[in-house]
C-alpha cells in the first residue's frame, strides 16, 4: 500500500486534540506502529492512548553492574595472589577493606552502563516514521504518521478540525 | 498549555481571590507560566550574551589560573615538597584542607538534583543544573589535590592498577586508594548525571544556533527528536541515576573521612566521622549553591525569572536543617572524647578552644551554628537574596574552617609533646588554594554561556502540573503527576 509520511502539530495546550488526533488515526486504519509522537516536554503513553514504548536501559545498567563487580573481584582477589606482598600478621585478600572497591567498580559499572545504554539506544535504528520540527523545541505536540494515499484528503480534513497544523512535507527533517 | 494555565479548578473567582492568585504566581515559579518559545528565547538570550565585564572576569581569572595555580604548582615541582609548610608533625595541610573542602562543595549538585528529585520537591526543578555544575567542577578543583599533594606527580600513575614491569601494585587496603576509586566514580558518574537531562536543551539550543555553537549542540543532543521512545528512556536512565548516585555520594565523603579515622590520630579515630562529614558537606554544598544562585541571579539576563526568592526561601531552611545535624554531630564527636577523659584527646581538644589558633575554632562555631540559626528561622531574612549570599558564604568560610581544625590543628598536638608543632602554611599552598577557586569561577563562567544553566523542560514539564485550586474560599497550589 502506497503511504505519505505526515506531521501534524497542536500546541502544548492541546493535549486533549493530540489524544483524539491519534484515536482518530486509528479510526482511519493507521496503527500505532505508523505513528510516531514527539513532543518537547515528556508526556506519558497513557496520556496520549499509545502503547508503552520499550528500552533496554535496565538491563543493560544491571549488565554493566555485574561486569564492574566482576572486575573488582579480579581486582580484589585475583592481583593480590599473582603479585604476592604479604605483610606480616595481614591477610593476603582481606574481604572488608575490599567492600569498598566492590561497591564503587560496582556503581560505576552500573552508571556507565545506564548512559552507554542510552547512548547506543539513541544512535540505533527506530521503527515507525521519521521527521522533526524545530517547532516541537517551543513546545509543539508533533504527530508523524505514514497515511496510506487513498485516505489522505479525508485524514488531513479530520485532523485539521481538530486544531491540527499539517506541516508541510518539505518542512520535515531531520534534527 | 504553559502559556494558558487556567487559574482556578473550582467555582469562578471573585477579584480578592483573583489578587491573591496574581501573588501566589508572582511567588512561585511553578503557577507562573510562560509560552515556551519565550523560555527558550530568555534561556539562550541568557547564555550567549556575553558583556565586556564578563570578558574581564574571564580573562582576569584564566591569568589567576595561570600565576596562582600552574605557576605556583609548577614551582613546587621544580623546587620541591620544601616550599609548603607541612614538616613534622603535620604531613597534611592546606592541600588535603582544600582537597575536602571541594569533595564536599560537590555534594550539592547529587543532594539538589537526585535527593530532591526521589522525593520531587518541586522548587528544584530551576536550579538543579546549576547544582550539578557544581558539583562536577568542585570535584575536578578536588581531583587535582591528591595530584598535588603526591609531591613527586610525575609517577601519579603509580596509583592505578595496570600491570607493569615493577610488579607493583596498588594496595587496595589503602584509603588513599579507595579516594581515587570514590573521586574516580563519583566524577564520571556526575558528569554523564549532568549530561543526561541536558541532551533535550541541547536539541533545544541547537535548533536555535548557528555556527560553531550549533556544531557543539547538534553533536551533543544526540540526534535528539523528542519522541516517546526517546523520553521514556531518558527518562528511566534520569531516575536509575537518581537512585544509583546517592549511595555513591555518600561514599566519596564517607571514603574521604575514613582518610582521617582509620588513622591512629587523637581526634580522628572516630566512628561517626563518616556522617559528620557528610552533613559537613551537604552544609557547605547547599550553601554554596545559594551563593552561586545569588551570582547567577544578579550578574544573568532573565534569571530573575527563573530564580525567585522561594528558592532561596526553601535552600535556606535545609541550611538551617543540616546547620542543627551538624552541630549535633559535633557535639556527639566533642561531648564523647571529652566525657572519655583520654589525656592525649583532652589535650586537642583543649588546644583547639584555647591554643593560639582558637581563632579558627570559634570561627569555625560562629559560621556553621551560630550565624544559620540566629538568622535562618527568620522568614525575611531567607527570602533576601543578598543576606543568603552573606550567609552562606560564611557558612562556607566557617566549613573550611572546621577542616582546618580537624587537619593540621589537630595533627600538630599528639600524644608525644616533645613532637608538637605549629603549621603555618606557606604562600605557595595559599596561592595554590586560591588558584583551584579560580578555577572553579573560571570553568563555571564559562560554561555558563555555553551550556543551558536551566533546564527549560522540567522547568515547563513542572509549569504544567501546577495549577491553583480553590478550596473552600480560598486558592492553594496544586500539583498533578504527569509520569
Amino acid at each position: 500500500m502506497e503511504t505519505n509520511v505526515r506531521m501534524i502539530l497542536f500546541k502544548e495546550d492541546q493535549v486533549d486534540q493530540a489524544s483524539e488526533a491519534i484515536e482518530t488515526l486509528h479510526h482511519h486504519g493507521i496503527s500505532d506502529n505508523d505513528i510516531s509522537v514527539i513532543s518537547g516536554v515528556p508526556f506519558s503513553e497513557k496520556i496520549l492512548g499509545r502503547p508503552m514504548s520499550w528500552t533496554r536501559v535496565p538491563q543493560i545498567a544491571v549488565a554493566g553492574a555485574l561486569f564492574g563487580f566482576i572486575i573488582s573481584m579480579l581486582l580484589n582477589f585475583l592481583v593480590p595472589n599473582l603479585y604476592k606482598l604479604s605483610v606480616g600478621g595481614m591477610p593476603l585478600t582481606p574481604i572488608p577493606t575490599s567492600i569498598v572497591v566492590t561497591f564503587e567498580l560496582t556503581m560505576l559499572g552500573l552508571l556507565i552502563s545506564t548512559f552507554l545504554g542510552v547512548f547506543i539506544e539513541m544512535l540505533s535504528p527506530s521503527f515507525g516514521p521519521k521527521g522533526y520540527h524545530p517547532k516541537i523545541g517551543d513546545g509543539y505536540i508533533g504527530i508523524l504518521f505514514n497515511c496510506p494515499t487513498y485516505a489522505d484528503e479525508d485524514t488531513c480534513f479530520e485532523l485539521q478540525d481538530l486544531g491540527a497544523e499539517i506541516v508541510d512535507v518539505e518542512e520535515i527533517k531531520q534534527p | 498549555m504553559a502559556a494558558d494555565v487556567k487559574p482556578f479548578i473550582g467555582s469562578k473567582a471573585s477579584p480578592h481571590q483573583e489578587s491573591e492568585a496574581e501573588e501566589l504566581r508572582q511567588e512561585h515559579l511553578m503557577l507562573d507560566p510562560m509560552p515556551r518559545n519565550e523560555m527558550n528565547q530568555m534561556v539562550m538570550e541568557a547564555m550567549t550574551t556575553t558583556t565586556r565585564k564578563w570578558w574581564a572576569w574571564v580573562i582576569g581569572l584564566g591569568l589567576a589560573v595561570a600565576v596562582l595555580l600552574v605557576g605556583a604548582w609548577g614551582y613546587m615541582i621544580a623546587t620541591g615538597m620544601g616550599v609548603a609548610g607541612i614538616r613534622r608533625p603535620v604531613y597534611w595541610g592546606v592541600f588535603i584542607v582544600t582537597f575536602v573542602f571541594w569533595i564536599g562543595i560537590s555534594h550539592a549538585g547529587t543532594f539538589v538534583s537526585a535527593i530532591l528529585r526521589v522525593f520531587k520537591a518541586e522548587y528544584r526543578r530551576p536550579f538543579t543544573r546549576a547544582a550539578e555544575l557544581m558539583t562536577t567542577f568542585g570535584l575536578a578543583a578536588g581531583a587535582i589535590y591528591p595530584l598535588i599533594h603526591l609531591g613527586r606527580v610525575w609517577v601519579f600513575y603509580w596509583m592505578i592498577p595496570y600491570p607493569n614491569a615493577r610488579w607493583l601494585w596498588p594496595n587496595f587496603r589503602s584509603p588513599l586508594v579507595w579516594d581515587f576509586f570514590a573521586i574516580t566514580t563519583y566524577l564520571l558518574s556526575s558528569t554523564i548525571y549532568l549530561f543526561l537531562p541536558l541532551i533535550p536543551d541541547m536539541a533545544m539550543a541547537r535548533d536555535r544556533s548557528t555556527g560553531w555553537r550549533h556544531f557543539i549542540y547538534k553533536l551533543l543532543a544526540l540526534g535528539w527528536r523528542g519522541t516517546e521512545a526517546e523520553w521514556f528512556r531518558l527518562r528511566k536512565a534520569i531516575s536509575i541515576f537518581a537512585y544509583a548516585i546517592i549511595p555513591v555520594m555518600f561514599s566519596v565523603h564517607t571514603i574521604v573521612s575514613w582518610d582521617f579515622a582509620v588513622g591512629m590520630v587523637s581526634g580522628w579515630q572516630s566512628s561517626i566521622f563518616g556522617p559528620y562529614f557528610i552533613i559537613g558537606a551537604i552544609l557547605s554544598g547547599v550553601s554554596a549553591v545559594v551563593t552561586i544562585l545569588y551570582i547567577l541571579r544578579s550578574t544573568m539576563k532573565n534569571m530573575d525569572y527563573f530564580i525567585r526568592k522561594e528558592h532561596f526561601d526553601a535552600l535556606g531552611k535545609l541550611i538551617l536543617v543540616f546547620s542543627m545535624a551538624w552541630a549535633y554531630f559535633f557535639f556527639n564527636e566533642y561531648i564523647l572524647a571529652w566525657y572519655g577523659g583520654d589525656a592525649a584527646l583532652k589535650q586537642v581538644l583543649t588546644l583547639h578552644a584555647t591554643g593560639p589558633s582558637a581563632w579558627v575554632w570559634y570561627t569555625m562555631l560562629i559560621c556553621n551554628v551560630a550565624i544559620p540559626w540566629l538568622f535562618l528561622w527568620n522568614k525575611k531574612v531567607r527570602r533576601t537574596p543578598w543576606l543568603m549570599f552573606i550567609i552562606t558564604l560564611l557558612v562556607n568560610v566557617g566549613m573550611y574552617a572546621e577542616r582546618y581544625t580537624i587537619i593540621p590543628l589537630t595533627l600538630g598536638h599528639q600524644r608525644s609533646p616533645f613532637d608538637w608543632g605549629i603549621y603555618n602554611p606557606t604562600i605557595v599552598e595559599v596561592s595554590i588554594a586560591l588558584g583551584t577557586l579560580c578555577l572553579f569561577i573560571f570553568l563555571y563562567l564559562i560554561a555558563s554561556r555555553i551550556i543551558p544553566l536551566v533546564p527549560v523542560w522540567e522547568v515547563q514539564e513542572g509549569q504544567m502540573s501546577h495549577t491553583l485550586r480553590k478550596i473552600g474560599k480560598t486558592e492553594i497550589p496544586s500539583v498533578t503527576e504527569l509520569e
